[in-house]
């Protein structure tokens, strides 16, 4: 039976050898904060399963603490500029390139993950490799795609979900007739909004950015055309409220039936199943629709990076490789219900996937998806730009009765002052 | 010359070089007074000047989080200056913080009044009133967001049912609305804070004023114009400065409600400075934005308390 300290050894690896080690003993505890996961299971089967089978194994204690939804970058800001608390952290969307001064290299980790269940899915790297490094291990990606009643959509004749823009508009009317409207969140929420409007645009062609980070593209006929879309979309399809709506909104509404369609992650099924059993049988999801110019989707990259706090970054890597292999990330990813879909090629045929067919879409969605602001850059600047949220409200002010002349030269103004653009 | 008798000149002495006691620092007035001053003093340098300098100082750089700054003067400011939705969050603080004040100063007036009365199961009313003030704010905040709830809302089931509207009101999806909304909230939690501070002036009013006024025949509009206003005029004022402040710098409302939202309709300094800073990453820029109200903070306090020394 080895000890620990051979275990951490032995799980370290060469690569390991070459990552700053402090001289003494392996840490008694480390600490892992993540966002509160909408699927119980899945921070359950950390606390009670995970979390005790590593203490067996090497007799350090994982503490496993969550934050509210919507609250892990304001923790994470805290963690890094106070350089004081949990050693391995959860990140989403671009936050590894937002944070990567204070994020450790985990390139060597990554790697040997991907050589072992792998390929990684190649749209991931823009996510979470900064200068060439990966400062973030992806476990799953919360997809947003559409989420819709299919009892009201067959009371209108609609048997199949719409795959254009134009066909799930043509839809909406009839819904919203019948007293079925659509629900999509165009207010000041974290995810609902981008989830369908960064899609919306660029189905059309339009782009916030160009790869050069520099110039910026949003003044554009097919921005004017998306645009002219969502407004239609907003005011024939839609409930008024949905301008002010937060990510809760949506939730809260399709619960209390008063909207039939809505773009949202599969939290909705799965609460569905689990507390409105009646709902979830006429609960189904669908790839966003597609524009002229393609089928999109949004990235919602969850992963791990360890904190340049951490006082032992040897013992933390070796957690996470413990953690991202197969006996370990296989089972926790089927006690998350398929809710976060892995960017490991070697799990697109996972069993988790054969638990629902309407679990399917979020898998396929990965192959169109894109993180926010592509195809600009994932730093700095497209933080700022979501933060101010200057795409939600140029769709906003639209969907209020602004002109698209209008709404298009502001959000090409913010984004110029953002970019820093000429 | 002119020569201490010896006894005196030696106890001089001794008592120079007697050892400094606790008592002995204790009995000097001037040392106690510090000695006392010092926790408040170092409580107020800890907990608010060292993050107000902190916060001057990071507005004075370009610094995005988990990065060094960079000291680029007073850009950040020219930066927000340029800024539409800037002006626009200006907009919306002043009009949110005068809508209130006044709003809460008429309410906590006459609740004041009323609750100064003399009537049965006062105490217990008094309590009652209090609540919104004590109720954490998220939790009556939560109970606000079903109120305002296009379908589940209290007020547009009433307004509906008495025929007044056919259809309910979009009260956080529509602009203006949404800014009513949390102007109504705001209000509804701010003025038992009046309430109860006035009502405390009220208390200190003798009666013996408005027996005097009666017996000169005033009525209860002058006695309540001629001594009472007078009276409450300090307390007043400085409920209102505290009221100000507090609404100037709200956070927890508007960001639970709306989160700034319809299109930045109730998009407050704090709700921005916070967007910039903590979701956007730009913490100088954030502080910036926080700092803003700064100026009218300042300038409305200054004029108040001037104000208020001249009257008293």
């Amino acid at each position: 039976m080895s000890t620990r300290r051979e275990f951490l050894t032995t799980l370290a690896g060469g690569a390991a050898a070459l990552a700053p080690r402090r001289v003494g003993a392996a840490p008694k505890s480390m600490t892992v904060v993540h966002e509160s996961s909408f699927i119980k299971g899945f921070d359950d089967f950390f606390v009670k399963t995970l979390a005790p089978e590593y203490e067996k194994l090497t007799g350090i204690k994982i503490g496993y603490e969550t934050v509210s939804v919507g609250s892990m970058l304001t923790r994470l800001t805290t963690i890094v500029e106070t350089k004081a608390g949990p050693e391995i952290v959860g990140t989403g969307l671009n936050w590894p390139h937002l944070f990567d001064q204070g994020l450790l290299d985990v390139t060597d980790v990554a790697t040997e993950i991907g050589k072992k269940i792998g390929p990684w899915h190649d749209n991931i790297f823009d996510a979470v490799v900064v200068n060439k490094k990966w400062k973030a291990i992806p476990w799953g990606n919360i997809g947003q795609l559409e989420c819709y009643r299919t009892d009201w959509f067959k009371e209108a004749g609609i048997n199949k979900f719409p795959d254009t823009w134009e066909d799930l508009l043509s839809a909406g009317r009839l819904l919203k007739k019948k007293g079925h409207p659509f629900g999509f969140e165009i207010g000041h929420g974290f995810g609902d909004n981008h989830g369908w409007m960064y899609p919306l645009l660029w189905s059309y062609g339009g782009r916030e950015v160009d790869k050069d980070g520099k110039t910026v593209l949003i003044d554009s006929a097919e921005t004017a055309k998306a645009v002219d879309f969502c407004r239609k979309f907003y005011q024939e399809t839609m409930l008024e409220d949905v301008l002010g709506w937060t990510d809760v909104s949506n939730n809260k509404a399709f619960f209390g039936e008063q909207i039939s369609c809505t773009n949202n992650a599969m939290s909705i099924l799965i609460v569905a199943k689990r507390d409105f059993p009646e709902i979830a049988k006429v609960t189904d999801h669908g790839l966003n629709p597609q524009g002229p110019k393609g089928r999109f989707h949004l990235y919602n990259p969850q992963s791990h990076a360890i904190a340049s706090h951490a006082a032992d970054p040897a013992a933390a890597k070796a957690f996470l490789r413990w953690l991202y292999d197969d006996k370990q990330l296989s089972r926790w990813l089927v006690a998350g219900d398929a809710y976060y879909a892995p960017y490991l090629q070697g799990y697109d045929n996972h069993p988790m996937w054969n638990a629902d067919p309407r679990y399917l879409p979020f898998k396929e969605s990965l192959k169109t998806s894109h993180l926010h602001g592509w195809p600009g850059p994932a730093g700095h600047a497209l933080s700022e730009s979501n933060a101010k949220y200057v795409l939600v409200d140029m769709f906003a002010k639209a969907c209020r009765g602004d002109s698209t002349k209008d709404v298009i030269a502001t959000a090409a103004a913010q984004l110029k002052q953002i970019y820093k653009a000429k | 010359m002119a020569v201490r008798p010896e006894p005196l000149a030696r106890s001089a002495t001794v008592a120079a070089r007697r050892p400094l006691s606790l008592r002995g620092v204790l009995e000097r007035e001037g040392a106690f007074s510090w000695l006392m001053l010092a926790p408040g003093v170092l409580f107020l340098l800890a907990f608010v000047a060292y993050p107000f300098f902190y916060g001057i100082w990071l507005s004075l750089q370009d610094r995005p989080v988990a990065r060094a700054g960079t000291f680029v003067g007073l850009a950040n400011f020219v930066t927000l200056a340029h800024d539409a939705v800037f002006w626009q969050v200006t907009r919306n603080t002043f009009v949110y913080t005068a809508v209130t004040t006044v709003l809460k100063l008429l309410g906590g007036l006459a609740m004041a009044l009323v609750i100064n009365q003399a009537f049965r199961g006062r105490n217990l009313v008094r309590a009652f009133l209090l609540l919104p003030f004590i109720v954490p704010t998220i939790l009556s905040v939560v109970a606000w967001m079903w109120i305002f709830d296009p379908t589940f809302s209290v007020i547009n089931w009433v307004l509906v049912h008495t025929g007044m509207i056919t259809t309910g009101f979009s009260w956080l999806g529509n602009a203006t609305l949404s800014m009513v909304s949390i102007i109504i909230v705001n209000t509804w939690r701010g003025i038992p804070f009046y309430g109860i501070t006035i009502l405390a002036g009220l208390q200190t009013i003798s009666p013996d004023l408005y027996e005097a006024a009666a017996i000169d025949g005033a009525t209860v509009r002058q006695r309540f114009l001629h001594v009472t206003l007078p009276i409450i005029k300090p307390i007043l004022i400085i409920v209102t400065m505290f009221s100000v402040i507090f609404t100037f710098s709200d956070f927890q409302i508007v960001y639970a409600l709306t989160h700034g939202g319809p299109a930045n309709a109730t998009q407050v300094f704090v709700t921005y400075a916070f967007d910039l800073g903590m979701s956007g990453g730009q913490l100088g820029m954030g502080a910036a934005a926080a700092l803003a109200m700064l100026p009218a903070l300042a300038v409305m306090i200054v004029a108040l308390t001037l104000y208020m020394r001249r009257e008293t």
